[in-house]
């Protein structure tokens, strides 16, 4: 998906700051009543029911390798819509502890993504953002919510 | 080398998929009257189709191969060769391998595909021998044309009551033009003096019926008279001398005297004329096939459509809660209104995603037609009610396990000629295809009037493998059921056509996955019926909610024979999940969700266990506790969870929490591994 537009939306994910394209980005909802599917990974975490769609929601930070945290008053889903390899739109909800704003960030402030120290997994971070110390990864959802990645790991559970 | 398709070829191989089906149809309509147009008409368009739209998207060798074949029944078309069973068989088996090819999904490995070489060798071959044949009747000449009994030529006469010029913006014009693109026409316009229309004179030749060419006057009736003069059962332009005469009037007024008397003339000659048709109506017919529309819409846009259905649905519902203490009648006037139309429109579109059965028809008629030829058996097929709707996944799916049904009825059901005759039979078997519609159901019953199920040997070779004590007493039901065991098949021998002991149970199999009911009937010496039912759409379900933990399940009602309330303790003395218990005086194997999926905590007192049968055998689903029986819409979980498939999908409930929709033959085998 081509997209002309530098909006994105942050939010934050523990201590990191991260930003995604806003396109991707259909809703932010609240936490709701969570249904559980047996026997997937940790990460998946049910569905739920988004007046009248169900929807896969998954644990963001777990899906990142971190430790998942506790569900807050500002804990939040957002509902994205992710184009797949195979040519598909898929819609998933991922979770996130903090959602903050939509901000424009112009394509010469991204700057190419340092290796981290601080996320373990090769993260799928495609760029960052340094305004005055205030750092912003931009996160590639595609990657991350990958939906082949995710019907790998399920595979290697069952 | 791999080249995928363009968008236009991906379209040229679904229409062609459609035409492939519409030009069986057709062969097979042929073949059961040779002597009819109407059909031969439509074979030879389709195949023309086929040819243009090959030629464009770069598959020549089909293009070829459609245009040979095209040529053969050209010449049937002008009468210089008859309809044979070998002409049939050669078109059917030659886009027989069209269509298989057309299931490649490389574009190059289309148009590069050998395949379809022989079955051009093939058709060369038939035009050669025909060729040859008819020189030698040529000099006879008494070739008799093929009647085309809708063609006609019409005189029309359009008188404008109002002022207007041949080159106005008037409706009328336009609707003049249409007509003229109906057929073959000539049009002759008279002016006066100022150029206003005095009147025009349209000779048409067209396959359209009066009635319809009347209703394009529709609008304009007030504005202009029109008079219609059907000159004759045939396309008139075919004769030099029509056009002549036509031509004489180009600048006076046609003359209906002289008209009628050319007319008489030319009725007389008919016989002999048959050239010059077939552009006039293949275009006509064409145009008429065009007035029925479909429209192709994908199925994704369909799916979106119906999610903002249910989302609107939702809304209302909440919409009469949020208003609900405010007493106001023109709030709930508008409310209850809105109620209804939603209630429509949910109706309507679930009823978009639903295509007729006839597709199927036309497959089983071919199968039937293949099928009754190689065992050397008359079979006769019959279909009723196959505009009866479903959705066009389970139709896809229903295809192979209904194959099978009918190639039983016609291998082991069905007599053969010498048999029935001695039997006091018609030498002609039948086998019949009844669908239609009860309440969320659609009903196939599919009935064969041949020797029925000899009960005696089905048992006996149920005993002999195990399946049933040798003592046992079954109920004729019982009895015939074993057919749907794995592994059983009544074939003594094993023939190529059916018999090979993948078969009825598949049969149930497919039908269970659908959530469907199958049931048979047969009577000794007179047929089997087997009668499916089958949800309307896939969508639907009918099931018992069940509570597991703080889950809620919904288990297919298709499937539970019973249910049984036992102490929890009786599964906990093993801490294995799959475990025989007794359940009423049986041993059953049983899942327990709980066990399996919810372990964490304190299990209550009883369970509850749901006794079903998947691929013929009882198996148990223990349950914290049975809430109800519902009907409700599925909803699929999305790709995400493909691997947790024995999920079938997931249901909204009345308080707008999820409930999973379990599918018991995938829970069983994931116990199993």
């Amino acid at each position: 998906m081509k997209t002309d537009s530098n909006a994105y939306l942050t939010f934050a994910l523990g201590d990191e700051k991260f930003a995604i394209p806003v396109d991707h980005v259909q809703e932010v909802v609240e936490f709701g009543q969570v249904t559980k599917v047996p026997n997937a990974p940790l990460y998946m975490l049910g569905i739920i029911n988004l007046r009248g769609r169900v929807l896969p929601l998954l644990d963001t930070k777990l899906k990142l390798g971190l430790s998942s945290t506790d569900r807050t008053k500002k804990s939040r889903i957002m509902v994205l819509d992710i184009h797949t390899e195979d040519d598909k739109n898929i819609q998933i909800g991922a979770t996130v502890d903090v959602a903050r704003e939509v901000v424009e960030i112009s394509a010469n402030e991204i700057q190419e993504a340092p290796e981290f120290e601080s996320l373990k997994t090769a993260a799928p971070i495609t760029g960052i953002v340094n305004r005055q110390g205030d750092i912003t990864l931009i996160m590639d959802i595609t990657r991350v919510f990958s939906v082949t990645e995710v019907l790998e790991l399920n595979r290697s559970l069952n | 080398m791999l080249s995928a398709m363009d968008s236009n070829q991906k379209r040229f191989v679904e229409d062609a998929l459609d035409l492939l089906n519409e030009l069986d149809e057709g062969l097979l309509q042929l073949e059961a009257n040779p002597q009819a147009s109407a059909p031969l008409e439509q074979v030879f368009r389709t195949m023309h189709t086929i040819k243009g739209g090959a030629n464009m998207f770069g598959f020549e060798n089909i293009g070829e191969l459609a245009h040979q074949l095209e040529t053969l029944y050209d010449l049937v078309r002008q009468g210089n060769m008859q309809v044979s069973d070998g002409l049939i068989s050669i078109t059917l088996h030659a886009f027989d391998k069209v269509r298989d090819l057309l299931q490649e999904k490389d574009a190059s490995k289309i148009a590069n595909a050998e395949s379809l070489k022989d079955h051009l060798k093939i058709a060369v071959q038939f035009l050669k021998s025909v060729e040859t044949e008819s020189v030698s009747s040529a000099s006879n000449g008494s070739n008799s044309a093929i009647t085309k009994d809708e063609l006609a030529t019409f005189f029309i006469r359009v008188s404008p009551t109002i002022s207007m010029t041949p080159d106005g913006n008037h409706p009328l014009v336009f609707i003049i033009q249409d007509l003229e693109a109906l057929g073959t026409a000539k049009t002759l316009c008279y002016k006066r003096e100022d150029a206003t229309v005095i009147h025009w004179d349209i000779f048409l030749s067209t396959t359209t019926a009066q009635p319809e060419i009347e209703s394009y006057f529709l609008f304009v009736e007030n504005e202009c008279k029109v008079e219609y003069n059907k000159l004759l059962a045939c396309d008139l332009f075919g004769a030099d001398e029509f056009k002549q005469f036509i031509d004489q009037f180009e600048t006076t007024p046609v003359s209906t005297e002289a008209l009628q008397a050319i007319v008489k003339k030319l009725a007389a000659t008919v016989e002999n004329k048959t050239a010059h048709e077939e552009e006039a109506e293949s275009s006509a017919t064409g145009k008429k096939k065009f007035n029925d529309t479909y429209i192709k819409v994908s199925k994704r846009k369909i799916d979106d459509l119906l999610n903002w259905i249910s989302e609107l649905i939702i809304l209302q519902a909440q919409l009469v809660n949020a208003t609900s203490h405010i007493n106001s009648v023109e709030i709930t006037e508008v409310t209850e209104q809105l109620e209804m139309i939603t209630s429509r429109l949910r109706d309507t579109s679930l009823e978009i995603g639903l295509v007729p059965i006839e597709t199927l028809v036309t497959k089983f008629k071919r199968l039937v037609r293949d099928l009754s030829k190689t065992l050397n058996k008359k079979v006769n097929f019959l279909s009723e009610g196959a505009e009866t709707e479903m959705d066009k996944d389970v139709i896809e799916l229903m295809a192979e396990p209904m194959i099978h049904i009918i190639r039983n009825c016609i291998d082991h059901g069905i007599e053969s000629p010498a048999d029935r005759k001695t039997l006091g039979k018609s030498e002609h078997g039948t086998v019949k295809l009844k669908a239609f519609n009860s309440s969320s159901y659609v009903n196939i019953i599919i009935s064969d009037d041949g020797k029925g199920i000899n009960r005696e040997s089905v048992l006996k070779k149920a005993i002999e493998r195990g399946l049933v004590a040798a003592d046992a007493v079954l109920t004729e039901e019982e009895t015939l059921n074993l057919i749907f065991h794995p592994g059983l098949s009544t074939a003594s021998a094993v023939s190529d056509v059916s018999g090979r002991g993948v078969g009825m149970d598949v049969v149930k199999q497919k039908i269970n996955d659908l959530r469907g009911y199958v049931s048979i009937k047969s009577m000794p010496g007179k047929g089997t019926s087997i009668h499916i039912k089958l949800p309307l759409s896939r969508s639907i379900i009918e099931g018992l909610l069940v509570k597991v933990e703080e889950t809620r399940y919904v288990v297919p009602l298709n499937v539970i024979d019973r249910i049984d309330r036992i102490a929890y303790d009786t599964l906990i003395r093993d801490n294995h999940v799959n475990k025989t218990v007794v359940v009423n005086e049986e041993t059953l194997p049983v899942f327990s969700l709980r066990k399996k999926f919810h372990n964490e905590t304190a299990a209550p007192k009883t369970t509850d266990i749901i006794s079903v049968t998947v691929n013929g055998i009882k198996k148990g689903i223990a349950v914290d506790r049975i809430e109800g029986k519902m009907q409700t819409v599925m909803k699929p979980l999305g790709d995400v969870y493909q691997h947790q498939d024995f999920i079938a999908g997931s249901t909204i409930l009345g308080d707008g929490s999820l409930a999973l929709v379990l599918d018991p033959a995938r829970l069983f085998q994931l116990s199993e591994n």
